[in-house]
C-alpha cells in the first residue's frame, strides 16, 4: 500500500498519519549531551555518517588481521579491533509523545535506510533479541552483494520498559549487540531505570525535552487546516495543550478523539473528561462515597470505576473523614478499617502482597463510609480538603539554614536542634529581647531564620 | 577586625574544652587518658540516659587523642537522621558492580543498608591522614539503625585498624550482641553530686548570680543530673532577676517541659476529635517527631494523667495497639487519628 492511499483512507490514526516523513518537515525538540544544548537532527546524521566510516575502517583492518591470523602462529595471533560503544549507539531520553520515534524514523527516510525495530510489546529475552536483531547486525556480506539494498538502522525503542522475568537477559544482549553491531543503533528511553545502568555507561545519552506551545499550536494549526475543522474554540485548544504537558502524541491523539467524536458547540467539558485524575473529579468522588454510598457494592463500584490512584484515594479518604462523619463511635469505626487497610498497604508495598489488595479497596472506601449508621443529608455543602503531607523527614528552609549556622558553631545534630535547642530558645527569647538580640547576633540569623524562635 | 562575640547560650558557652574540665567521671576519664598514654585503644561503646555528656566526653576524647590531626581523622554521623532523598539515591546507583569489574560479584546487586553505604563506608575506607595512629569515627544514636547494625560487624573487623568507632547509645537493649562483643564498654551515670555542685559555682560566679546550697539541691533532682538541662533552667531563670531560689526553679522548670503531649491527651478525653487531630498535625510537624516517637511521649504522659486504674491499662493499651499497627502502615497520619479517635470513643464511657 502506497502513501497515497494511505492518506485518503480516514480510520488510521492521525498520529500515524501526520508523522513526519522528512526531518526538514518536523519541529525538533531541543536535546542536550552531557548537558549542552545541540541540534538533534545534527547530531544523529553526523553520529551515522561517522559510525559508517568507522566501521568501514574496522571491517578493512580486521580483514587485514584475520589475513594476518590465518597464517601466523597461535600466539603472535593478534585479536580484532572494536568500535567503541559510544560510537556504536547513542540513547535518546525524554517524556513520552516528543518525537522520539518520529525523529528515528524521518531520519532513516530521509536517508534511505530500513529501520530494524523492536519495542516494548515484543518479548524481550536473549533467544528473541537475537534471533532478530544479532544475525541481521553481525552479518553484511550477503547484503554487500545486493547493490541496492538499503542500509539498516536499528532502533531498540522503550528500553525502559525492559523488565522482570520476561525480558530476561535483554541487557546483557543489548550491550553485546552494541559491541559487536555493523549497523548504527539507537535507543529511546522515558525514564531512568537502575536495572539499565550497565547499559546507561556504554552509550551516548541524549536529553530530549518537550517541545514549546507555541510550535506545538504551528503543528496543531496545520492539523487543523488539513482536516478542515473549524468547531474547536480557542479555548478549548489551550485546554488541550496544558493538559499533555508537551506531550504532542497525546495532543494530537485528543485533537482526533474530540473532533470526530461530537459535533457540539461546546467541547470544555468532553475535553476536561479526558484528563486523568483531575482534582475535579477526586472532589465528586469523596462527595458521593461519603453522601450517596449505601452498600458495599455501590462503594466497590465507585473506587473501580474511578481512574484515580488508589495510593492517593485512601489519604483523601483520611483527610476528609471528619468533615462527613461526626459522631465519635463511627469515627473510631471508620478509622478501625482505615488503620487496617493502611497496614494491609504497607504489606502490599514492602512484600508484594498483592493478593491483599482487594481487602485494601474494601476497608478504605466501604470500610470507612459504611461505618456511617445514616447518610449525612446532602444538602449542605461541605467543602473537602486537599490531603496534608507530613512528613517527619522534612525541614522547611529556614529550618535547614537555622541548623547549618548552628552548626557551623556547634558540633550538633539536624534533630537535636529541632526537638531540644529551638524549644529552648523559644521559651528564652520569648521572655526578654535582649536574649533574641544576642543568640541572632551570635548565630547571624536573618529575618526568616528569627521567626523560628517566636 | 571582628569582634568576638561572648556565647549568648549558656549550655554551649560552658562546654568542657578537654578532659580535665570536664565534670565528675573521675574514672572513665582516667581510663581514656590512659589509652591516650598508650596511644591505642578497641572500639568503644558509651551508654547512658541522654543529655549526660556522652557526646561531648567522645568528642573531646577524640581531640586530645589526634591532637593536631583531629579535623582530618575525625567524623561524626547521625544514625536518627533520615537519609536525604539524594543520599538515598546515590546508595541505589552505588549498589550496582559494574560488569566489567572480575570477579562473581560483576553486574550484581550489593545489598549494604544505605546508611552504610553513604556515611560510613566512604570514611572507614579512606586510608589515615597526616600521622594519627587511626581515624576516628562517632555513631550517635546507634540503636536508631534496627536490623541495620549487622552492616557494622564486618566493617568492624575490616577497617578496625584503619578506623575505630565510637558507638553511641541510650539503650543497650537495643543493640545486636555481636557489636556488644566487639567493642568496650564504657557505662556513663548521672554526674555526681559533689562535682555538679561545683560546676554550677562556678557558673553562678561567672555569671554573677546568686544561688544557695539547697537551690542547687533540688535543681540536681528537678534535671536528674543532667548538666545541660540544669544550665539551661538556671539561664532561663537568670533573665528575670540574678537571685535564683526554689520558687524561681519550679515554675521555670515547669515552663520548661514539653505539655503538648499532654495536652493532646486532655483535648482527646474531651471528645474532641477534629481539634485533636489537628493539635497532633501541629505537634508532628514542629519538632518532626515520627509516629513512634509521639506515641512514647503520649505513654510517658498517661501515667501522669489522673485516670482511674482501668482508664489507664486500657489507654495504655490503645496506644500500643496504635504504635504496633504503625510499624506495618505506611501512612503516619493514619495510624495517629486511629489512636486518637479510639480516645475520643473511650471518654464517653468514662
Amino acid at each position: 500500500m502506497d502513501l497515497i492511499s494511505l492518506k485518503t483512507k480516514s480510520n488510521i490514526p492521525w498520529v500515524e498519519k501526520y508523522r513526519p516523513k522528512s526531518i526538514k518537515e518536523m519541529a525538533l525538540p531541543t536535546a542536550k549531551i552531557s548537558g549542552h544544548r545541540v541540534n538533534l537532527s545534527d547530531e544523529l546524521i553526523d553520529f551515522i555518517k561517522n559510525f559508517f566510516n568507522e566501521i568501514k575502517r574496522i571491517n578493512a583492518e580486521n580483514k587485514k588481521i584475520r589475513a594476518y591470523n590465518r597464517t601466523a602462529i597461535e600466539k603472535d595471533q593478534k585479536e580484532e579491533i572494536k568500535l567503541a560503544p559510544e560510537k556504536a549507539a547513542i540513547l535518546l531520553e525524554g517524556p513520552p509523545g516528543v518525537g522520539k520515534t518520529s525523529i528515528v524514523f524521518a531520519l532513516a527516510n530521509d536517508l534511505n535506510m530500513q529501520v530494524m525495530e523492536t519495542n516494548a510489546s515484543d518479548t524481550r529475552t536473549r533467544e528473541t533479541l537475537e534471533k532478530k536483531l544479532k544475525e541481521t547486525t553481525k552479518s553484511r556480506d550477503i547484503m554487500d552483494f545486493l547493490a541496492q539494498s538499503k542500509e539498516k538502522l536499528i532502533l531498540i525503542d522503550e528500553v525502559d520498559g525492559i523488565y522482570g522475568t520476561k525480558d530476561r537477559g535483554a541487557v546483557p544482549t543489548i550491550i553485546d549487540l552494541i559491541q559487536n553491531t555493523q549497523f548504527p543503533i539507537i535507543l529511546c528511553a522515558n525514564e531512568y531505570k537502575t536495572n539499565l545502568q550497565p547499559l546507561y555507561k556504554k552509550v551516548r545519552r541524549a536529553e530530549i525535552h518537550p517541545l514549546s506551545n507555541e510550535e506545538i499550536r504551528r503543528i496543531i494549526n496545520k492539523i487543523l487546516k488539513k482536516e478542515k475543522i473549524t468547531n474547536l474554540k480557542e479555548k478549548d485548544l489551550n485546554l488541550i495543550i496544558n493538559k499533555n504537558n508537551g506531550d504532542l502524541r497525546g495532543i494530537i491523539n485528543d485533537l482526533q478523539g474530540i473532533s470526530q467524536g461530537s459535533t457540539e458547540k461546546d467541547n470544555t467539558g468532553l475535553i476536561l473528561s479526558l484528563k486523568r485524575d483531575s482534582t475535579e473529579e477526586i472532589f465528586s468522588l469523596i462527595r458521593d462515597l461519603f453522601q450517596k454510598v449505601n452498600t458495599l457494592k455501590e462503594a466497590r463500584d465507585l473506587t473501580n470505576k474511578s481512574d484515580v490512584d488508589y495510593n492517593f484515594l485512601y489519604k483523601w479518604v483520611n483527610e476528609n473523614l471528619p468533615t462527613f462523619i461526626k459522631i465519635n463511635e463511627q469515627i473510631a469505626n471508620a478509622y478501625e478499617n482505615l488503620s487496617l487497610a493502611d497496614e494491609i498497604f504497607g504489606q502490599i508495598r514492602r512484600n508484594q502482597y498483592w493478593a491483599l489488595l482487594p481487602y485494601f479497596y474494601d476497608l478504605f472506601a466501604g470500610g470507612v463510609v459504611l461505618s456511617m449508621k445514616e447518610r449525612p443529608t446532602a444538602k449542605g455543602f461541605r467543602r473537602i480538603l486537599f490531603p496534608r503531607y507530613i512528613s517527619t523527614g522534612s525541614y522547611s528552609s529556614a529550618e535547614k539554614s537555622f541548623v547549618e549556622k548552628v552548626k557551623k558553631k556547634h558540633e550538633i545534630s539536624q534533630i537535636e536542634v529541632i526537638q531540644d535547642l529551638i524549644p529552648f530558645l523559644k521559651l528564652l527569647c520569648g521572655s526578654s529581647r535582649k536574649e533574641l538580640k544576642n543568640v541572632s547576633d551570635w548565630l547571624e540569623l536573618d529575618a526568616k531564620e528569627k521567626k523560628l524562635l517566636k | 577586625m571582628t569582634i568576638e562575640l561572648e556565647i549568648p547560650i549558656w549550655r554551649i558557652k560552658y562546654l568542657p574544652k578537654n578532659l580535665d574540665e570536664i565534670c565528675g567521671r573521675k574514672n572513665v576519664i582516667n581510663r581514656m587518658k590512659d589509652m591516650i598514654k598508650k596511644k591505642n585503644f578497641p572500639h568503644l561503646l558509651f551508654v547512658g540516659v541522654e543529655g549526660i555528656g556522652k557526646t561531648t566526653i567522645a568528642q573531646l576524647f577524640s581531640k586530645e587523642f589526634l591532637g593536631q590531626f583531629f579535623d582530618m581523622n575525625f567524623k561524626i554521623v547521625y544514625a536518627n537522621v533520615p537519609l536525604t532523598d539524594d543520599e538515598r539515591k546515590q546508595a541505589k546507583a552505588e549498589s550496582y558492580v559494574s560488569t566489567s569489574k572480575i570477579g562473581s560479584i560483576a553486574g550484581k546487586k550489593i545489598t549494604t543498608p544505605a546508611f552504610v553505604q553513604v556515611k560510613v563506608k566512604p570514611f572507614v575506607q579512606l586510608k589515615v591522614m597526616g600521622e594519627a595512629q587511626f581515624k576516628i569515627l562517632v555513631v550517635k544514636n546507634f540503636e536508631a539503625l534496627g536490623s541495620n547494625q549487622q552492616g557494622f560487624r564486618r566493617l568492624m573487623e575490616i577497617y578496625g585498624s584503619n578506623c575505630r568507632m565510637i558507638l553511641i547509645t541510650t539503650k543497650i537493649s537495643g543493640i545486636i550482641d555481636p557489636i556488644v562483643s566487639r567493642c568496650q564498654l564504657f557505662l556513663m551515670s548521672q554526674v555526681n553530686y559533689d562535682s555538679f555542685n561545683k560546676l554550677i559555682y562556678i557558673i553562678a560566679d561567672n555569671e554573677s548570680l546568686e544561688i544557695k546550697d539547697n537551690a542547687i539541691e533540688i535543681l540536681y533532682k528537678i534535671t536528674d543530673g543532667k548538666i545541660s538541662r540544669a544550665i539551661d533552667l538556671l539561664q532561663l531563670c537568670s533573665i528575670s532577676s540574678k537571685i535564683i531560689d526554689l520558687n524561681k526553679l519550679y515554675e521555670n522548670s515547669q515552663r520548661f517541659q514539653n505539655n503538648l503531649p499532654r495536652s493532646l491527651l486532655l483535648m482527646a478525653f474531651r471528645g474532641d476529635f477534629p481539634k485533636a487531630r489537628e493539635l497532633s498535625r501541629k505537634i508532628m510537624s514542629s519538632y518532626k517527631y515520627n509516629s513512634h516517637e509521639l506515641f512514647n511521649l503520649l505513654l510517658q504522659e498517661s501515667s501522669s494523667l489522673p485516670l482511674s486504674r482501668y482508664a489507664r491499662i486500657h489507654l495504655i493499651n490503645l496506644i500500643a495497639d496504635a504504635d504496633f499497627r504503625a510499624l506495618n502502615g505506611l501512612d503516619n497520619d493514619i495510624q495517629v487519628s486511629t489512636l486518637l479517635s479510639k480516645i475520643c470513643l473511650f471518654s464517653e464511657y468514662l
